[in-house]
């Protein structure tokens, strides 16, 4: 069995560096498990601290009793779902007209889409920094949600879906005199389920994620994001209210990503992938 | 089928596609296409974001004087030694990318994608300030040649560690599902999390590499203090950050070279390295090149990273081009200069998203 035994040496082989990949993260975890007066003195109490002992949950006990962070986890969790559901409506709508429907100028609405791709973020935050601070919109969820809202990535996604789909059904609908929107909501939608799974882990990733636009736009610490709330308590570890207690920022603020991730991997290597193959 | 009630049972084709493309164009008229032209305008001012808050005629217009004011300098000449390292590697790589060209070792493509880089970076770098001569922004041209260097430790580090792990688990079995999960995982992270791991871990005193290197009876190494270190600590995060995406890209390029051809070459003893160099990386090549632009056009646009764990020191050797803008912007108000960053930013990152796009379509036909 000379196949089996390379084999077995492969899994050893690549044993090592996977165990080094983990070693941030279970850290991370492993010292939100500690005692902070412990953490002051050393980050490696057992087996260079990858084991928590000693143990204690006080750090997430603190994290909900007082700090802010469960209120920037609710702030994360209504933007990135605010988000998800603008881009699903607003590229499902879209995608489908592109796709499906013929009118006028529809080229040049595609091409119009594909320039938009090439913008990066970071080339349009400060024209939208100065139109929001004109509306008076910062410090608000719409002023978190509403710039990532019309991606032309999330259109072209459901666009090729939506192409990919026979003709025949719709055109079986036509018959019966079903109109277009209808066709849209009661027959391509139900049908474009696993696309919108793609595109609402896609968003919602991107959302929880988001540092630049949130660190622009939120400036006050009750509108803070997260992932905002965790960069703001990590730039001076020695002041801080604690190591332990940080880490168990940084490990909540994770779980969700880290669930969604286990859960739907699939669907989040797709839809990372056609985000960066597209956006 | 009335059952359904009005959904626009009159609308024609026409009508239904202007009522549902509606919220789409508003929102990208209003948050992408009229920002992106408002920053050009921007740009051509003298715009401090506190006045022009105050007063919205407390700006003025300059022209092009921000470009030149950011691009350019006093007494500027050209030669072909000013960095010489960096120029007379950019020639040889265009003379080899010319002469592999002409003797068909390397597809069309990638040539002219190479040989671009590296006639742009031979003639770029060769600008420097002649006798008594000086750039108007002493910060802005070494912050990108911060931000490229960079790019050039991270793009061919992730390139290389993911394709090596994605030939090695790509494979069916639990383990190596395992394997995939565990590498790809630290890419669904926040690069806010990510810098607080690696700041810890990076720390001397209570860090974790420090801990492993004292115990070899080593000194700790000041990762993000020391200037010579500085830069390789954070292109250490990003490659563990970001090093699944590349990963998963390969492992479909690898799904799509069919077994029949490795079963072909195994009759020939061509196993291992052998199959690997002869199957494997020509079949790759398209994959390779877009894992490549995909990795640039991301890691150009390095923010997070040097922010949160360096920012942007020490002495300014981890400050990156978009660091640059947020600072120019935010920190000094200069919104004018910053937005005519941000226009320099555009073009490099919109010249490769056209090569990246062009790749696409190629490997649609």
């Amino acid at each position: 069995m000379q196949s089996n035994r390379s084999y077995y040496w492969l899994v050893t082989l690549i044993s090592l560096p996977a165990f080094l990949w983990l070693v941030p993260t279970l850290w991370m975890l492993s010292l939100s498990f500690q005692p902070n007066d412990v953490l002051a003195r050393t980050t490696s109490s057992t087996f260079f601290g990858l084991i928590p002992l000693p143990f204690t949950l006080d750090n997430y006990a603190a994290l909900f009793s007082y700090g802010q962070t469960p209120v920037w986890f609710l702030n994360s969790t209504i933007v990135a779902v605010g988000m998800t559901l603008a881009v699903l409506f607003v590229s499902t709508t879209a995608g489908y007209a592109l796709a499906r429907l013929s009118f006028p100028g529809k080229n040049f609405v595609i091409i119009f889409c594909l320039i938009g791709l090439m913008v990066p973020e970071q080339a349009v935050f400060i024209p939208l920094y100065t139109m929001f601070a004109d509306f008076g919109w910062h410090n608000s969820y719409h002023a978190l949600i509403l710039p990532r809202v019309a991606v032309p990535i999330g259109v072209f996604l459901m666009m090729q879906f939506f192409k990919a789909i026979p003709r025949d059904i719709e055109e079986a609908a036509r018959l019966d005199g079903v109109s277009w929107l209808q066709i849209f909501w009661h027959v391509m939608l139900p049908l474009a389920r696993p696309a919108m799974t793609t595109l609402a882990i896609l968003t919602f990733l991107y959302a929880w994620n988001d540092y630049l636009w949130p660190l622009v736009s939120a400036q006050k610490r009750e509108m803070f994001t997260i992932t905002l709330g965790l960069a703001s308590i990590q730039t001076n570890f020695a002041q801080s209210e604690g190591l332990g207690r940080i880490m168990a920022s940084g490990v909540i603020a994770t779980l969700p990503v880290v669930v969604l991730f286990l859960l739907f991997q699939r669907y989040v290597v797709q839809a990372m992938t056609a985000g960066g193959t597209k956006g | 089928m009335a059952v359904y009630g009005w959904s626009g049972k009159r609308l024609g084709q026409k009508s239904s596609a202007a009522l549902l493309l509606t919220p789409f164009v508003v929102a990208y008229l209003a948050f992408l296409v009229i920002p992106f032209l408002n920053g050009i305008w921007i740009s051509l001012h003298n715009w401090n974001l506190m006045a022009v808050a105050f007063d919205p005629n407390a700006k003025e217009f300059v022209g092009l004087r921000n470009y030149e004011r950011i691009l350019w300098g006093k007494n500027i000449v050209w030669s072909p030694a000013a960095s010489p390292l960096v120029q007379w590697s950019a020639a040889f790589v265009l003379l080899s990318t010319l002469l592999l060209t002409a003797f068909g070792k390397i597809s069309r493509g990638t040539a002219v994608l190479v040989g671009s880089i590296a006639l742009i970076l031979f003639v770029a770098c060769g600008f420097h300030p002649g006798a008594g001569g000086r750039w108007y922004d002493r910060r802005f041209w070494p912050t990108v040649g911060n931000t490229i260097l960079f790019v050039a430790l991270t793009v061919p580090s992730i390139t290389i560690i993911s394709l090596s792990l994605a030939v090695l688990v790509n494979r069916e079995s639990r383990a190596m599902a395992v394997f995939r999960t565990i590498f790809f995982l630290s890419q669904v992270l926040s690069v806010t999390v990510v810098t607080l791991i690696w700041q810890l871990l990076f720390s001397p005193r209570q860090g974790l590499i420090a801990n492993v290197i004292t115990l070899f009876g080593g000194s700790p190494i000041h990762w993000l203090t020391d200037e010579r270190f500085a830069m390789a600590a954070i292109v250490i995060t990003t490659v563990w950050w970001s090093l699944g995406i590349a990963m998963i890209l390969f492992l479909a390029g690898l799904q799509d070279i069919s077994r029949d051809i490795y079963e072909a070459a195994a009759l020939d003893n061509a196993k291992g390295w052998r199959a690997f160099r002869h199957i494997t990386l020509p079949n790759l090549k398209r994959t390779i090149t877009l894992v490549v632009v995909l990795q640039i056009i991301l890691h150009f646009q390095v923010f997070g990273q040097s922010h949160l764990m360096t920012g942007g020191g020490p002495n300014d050797s981890t400050q990156t081009l978009v660091r640059y803008i947020y600072q120019t912007g935010f920190r000094d108000s200069e919104l004018g200069r910053a937005t005519t960053m941000a226009v320099f930013l555009f073009v490099i990152m919109g010249a490769f998203s056209l090569v990246q796009f062009l790749l696409g379509r190629e490997d649609k036909d």
